[in-house]
């Protein structure tokens, strides 16, 4: 059908002049795809209007070739001449995108090392910390945990009913550590003093404060009781005994 | 048929950036380019611009070129008309017609130079198919032009190109028989 058309509506001439639309082109050359004797019989046109042509063909002067040589060359050269500079600034991209990564990296690297910096900081100082804590617990802990300790319990009489003190008193090591948690809150104007008791004279073994763990105090020799008193602050050199609140034998 | 291989060999070398297959190809068809281009713009100096710019743009633009659809030289011939008709287009005398006409450039018969008339074959068609073939593929009329510039319908110009290729292929032929002649004759 389209052959038919073709042949008789003459597109084949038309389109080897190339006026035909980019429609009709595009049929023109789907049917020459389709029928090989179509295609033959443009094959022939194409050879006689080639034929054509060289009869009819002028020379053109010969600086026309020249002019197209100079002109191709120059295009050819800035064309390669391009090249590396193309070349040149995709190298200049890539190094500047590169850059850019790595410096970002680089922060980042070094805010991380900062903050492990510090957190290293801070562990070490709570290292140093338990470290301390732990020497004075394992200390104490030797200290009230050895095979000589005494363990005395001192209970607060009717001044202080809820008073209570535990006393560790080892004489071979002439240690005495004492736990005040039992013990209650004083006014700020007065403290807890204990003393030792040696042929009915009071020895000052040193003050406590109230609601603590461990507390080492003075070792008496001879002492026969462990009594408490409440003092003004700062301690008394002699106990006031109307301020006793406990007392216990050893 | 279809593309000469001679031809397929350069465009593969030109495609690969060799452009003295450029100038070899130049060397085979500009004389050919050379004389539609001329026959279209009757000066010589403007023709011989287009003909440089007609080869710059198939330097340009060979990837295009698809040799299953076609010879290189119909491809050519179609670079260096429309480059011909753009150029005609742009002068200030011309007066653009809706399709590809460009009727006040057509320079009058009487005025025309010798070395724009057809030769060879062509001479010896009658001469309504001579001047058929001038226009259509040697002065850039499309169809619709040309049979309105020879007062004829348009299938009756369509009629007079296909029976002016017809003639021209006959003679093409005798001219092959006679060659074959000759040579078996030196043989």
């Amino acid at each position: 059908m389209e052959k038919k058309r073709i042949l008789e509506e003459g597109l084949l001439e038309q389109y080897l002049a190339g006026e035909l639309s980019t429609d009709e082109q595009l049929m023109v050359e789907n049917a020459l795809d389709a029928d090989a004797s179509l295609k033959e019989h443009f094959e022939q046109l194409e050879a006689d209007f080639e034929k054509m042509a060289f009869e009819q063909a002028i020379d053109p002067p010969g600086r026309v070739k020249n002019r197209l040589m100079d002109s191709i060359e120059n295009m050819a050269l800035k064309s390669s001449n391009r090249y590396p500079l193309w070349v040149a600034a995709s190298f200049a991209l890539l190094f500047g995108l590169t850059s850019f990564w790595m410096y970002t990296q680089w922060q980042k690297a070094e805010q991380n090392f900062n903050t492990l910096e510090q957190q290293t900081i801070l562990l070490k100082e709570r290292v140093d910390v338990l470290e301390k804590e732990y020497t004075l617990t394992s200390t104490q802990l030797n200290q009230i945990n050895g095979p000589n300790v005494i363990p005395l319990v001192l209970y607060g009489n009717q001044k202080s009913p809820d008073a209570k003190l535990v006393a560790y008193v080892d004489h071979n090591r002439k240690i005495v550590i004492v736990n005040s948690q039992g013990l209650p809150v004083l006014p700020d104007s007065h403290t807890y003093q204990m003393w030792s008791d040696v042929d009915g004279e009071m020895i000052n073994m040193g003050t406590l404060a109230p609601k603590q763990e461990l507390i080492p105090l003075k070792y008496i020799e001879k002492a026969e009781s462990l009594n408490i008193t409440i003092e003004p602050a700062g301690g008394n050199d002699h106990p006031t005994v109307e301020e006793l609140i406990s007392a216990a034998p050893l | 048929m279809g593309a000469d291989f001679a031809d397929i060999q350069l465009i593969n070398r030109l495609e690969e950036g060799d452009n003295s297959a450029l100038y070899q190809l130049y060397d085979k068809y500009s004389g050919a380019l050379y004389g539609v281009i001329l026959r279209m713009c009757q000066n010589e100096d403007e023709a011989q611009d287009l003909l440089q710019e007609t080869f710059v743009k198939i330097w340009k633009s060979i990837s295009q070129y698809n040799a299953s659809k076609g010879r290189f030289y119909t491809w050519a011939y179609r670079i260096a008309r429309n480059t011909t008709l753009n150029s005609l287009r742009n002068k200030k005398n011309l007066i653009q017609n809706d399709d590809l006409g460009v009727y006040e450039t057509k320079v009058e018969e009487e005025n025309q130079k010798e070395y724009t008339l057809l030769k060879g074959s062509v001479e010896k068609l009658e001469p309504h198919h001579q001047k058929a073939i001038a226009l259509v593929y040697y002065q850039g009329y499309t169809h619709k032009e040309a049979h309105e510039e020879m007062g004829v319908p348009l299938g009756t110009f369509k009629s007079y190109i296909r029976q002016a290729l017809k003639q021209l292929r006959k003679t093409y032929a005798n001219e092959l028989v006679w060659l074959s002649f000759i040579l078996e004759t030196i043989a």
